[in-house]
């Protein structure tokens, strides 16, 4: 059960998020969108002015909070 | 990977690290806060701590959503899991945490229906493919996870899901650490500031601690060097006599925060008058309850919970910790009586929780220091 808490930290704490890549909207509000490993979630967007496939965004506990610039590529 | 690596660095480490020790002002003891506990988690990780010198002391805060949620509302909570038809949804972390009356995961084995959920758009999703059961969502968490709740509520509402609710134990930062500040027991220098909290309200609720008791805030990001860099610009406000709120974190908060947040939040959420915290007691408006507008998906208004209020165990300092009065290893069961897994206190419960992070990546190398 405690396969959430990958990389020691655990969805449920205060100021985890996990940026993730928006892959498909599924309707106004929610979205399908892939974490760094690969694994697909819902994600509520509706705190996401113009959401689109391709943005980058912080999600924590399932809710989009902020659109990101890419962190999926290599550091310079 | 963007954002990592380079927050990783070894070599920039020891450069943040010099600049501190440059910072230093003689033999003068600094006490920094960070208030959340993903920063504690991150400090206890990667031996930030340990990098430190023995005279910037960093204290842990109140900042964990699980560690504060009362034993009461535990019980609040387990009383509703085990009513007949009732699935009880909640995180992970939540079903550990000791109540009066045991835990979630306790009344799960002795027959409720609990069940763990990523978020609360997940317990909605149990809820349409259950329509003949009752769920209930245990929301706990800071302006973090408060905007998840009200979203899914708004949603449940539009979908017009009738066996949805939620029992909300939703909180806000200002008030405890306006609390704390006021707590004549408290000698504090800067404080480290929630970053994904500020996501959300931004950095401006933070600029009372500056004007109004003359300390330095700095939002910080969750990497190690975030919180290094943090560190030193707290250091840098103190050595040029400022005080002012600075944001480390501004490739991911904006200092206004995010405004359709702070719409969604008002409209789901009302303040309660007051609201208990473990260790730290009532404070005033710092708890949110489910506004009257969507009452009908409110779990107290739906249920009847025994409301009691629960003192904690005698042997449990966990208020002493969230305050940053004692360390976690100075409470009498820390490491003993009170572990991971046979927590005592709900600081010793979540990954992010000061006794377990410490328990989880500190407690060798004190010993080693003792020896």
């Amino acid at each position: 059960m405690w396969d959430q808490c990958a990389d020691g930290h655990c969805v449920t704490c205060a100021d985890e998020g996990v940026p993730m890549r928006l892959v498909r909207v599924l309707d106004p509000g929610l979205a399908e969108c892939e974490a760094g490993g690969g694994s697909c979630h819902q994600v509520l967007t509706g705190l996401i002015e113009d959401a689109r496939v391709g943005d980058v965004l912080l999600v924590h506990a399932g809710t989009a909070l902020t659109r990101l610039d890419s962190p999926f590529e290599e550091a310079p | 990977m963007k954002y990592v690596d380079e927050y990783r660095d070894g070599e920039l480490g020891g450069a943040l690290k010099a600049r501190v020790e440059k910072l230093m002002d003689g033999g003068r003891h600094y006490k920094i806060m960070e208030v959340c506990g993903g920063h504690t988690h991150t400090i206890y990780r990667y031996g930030i701590a340990d990098l430190l010198p023995s005279n910037v002391e960093l204290v842990h805060g109140p900042g964990c959503p699980v560690c504060v949620i009362p034993m009461g509302r535990v019980d609040d909570g387990i009383a509703i899991a085990a009513r007949d038809g009732v699935i009880f949804t909640c995180f992970g972390d939540m079903m550990r945490v000791p109540g009066g009356h045991g835990t979630l995961l306790e009344a799960k084995a002795a027959g409720a229906d609990v069940r763990m959920v990523y978020s609360p758009l997940d317990a909605l999703r149990i809820a349409r493919e259950n329509p003949q059961r009752e769920v209930v969502f245990y929301a706990i968490g800071f302006e973090t996870t408060a905007p998840s709740t009200a979203l899914t509520l708004m949603r449940a509402k539009a979908e017009a899901v009738s066996n949805f609710s939620v029992f909300c134990n939703h909180v806000t930062i200002v008030p405890p650490l306006r609390a704390l500040l006021e707590s004549p027991d408290l000698r504090l220098d800067g404080f480290i500031g929630p970053g994904h909290v500020s996501t959300v309200v931004g950095a401006r609720p933070f600029e009372f601690i500056p004007r109004q008791y003359g300390k330095p805030v700095v939002i910080s990001g969750f990497e190690p060097l975030d919180v290094l860099q943090s560190v030193v610009m707290i250091l840098e406000q103190l050595k040029d006599g400022r005080c002012d709120v600075e944001n480390q974190y501004s490739r991911v908060v904006p200092y206004d925060g995010n405004r359709q947040a702070l719409r969604v939040l008002s409209e789901v959420f009302a303040l309660r008058p007051h609201f208990e915290w473990r260790g730290l007691g009532f404070i005033s408006q710092s708890g949110l309850r489910i506004a009257d507008a969507y009452a009908d998906l409110d779990a107290e208004r739906r249920f009847e919970v025994p409301g009691v209020r629960v003192a904690d165990p005698k042997a449990c300092q966990c208020g002493e910790v969230l305050k940053g009065v004692i360390k976690p290893w100075e409470c009498k069961v820390f490491g003993t009586a009170c572990t991971p897994e046979h927590p005592i206190g709900t600081c010793m419960v979540s990954s992010e929780g000061a006794c377990a992070a410490y328990y989880n990546f500190g407690r060798f190398s004190r010993e080693k220091v003792a020896v």
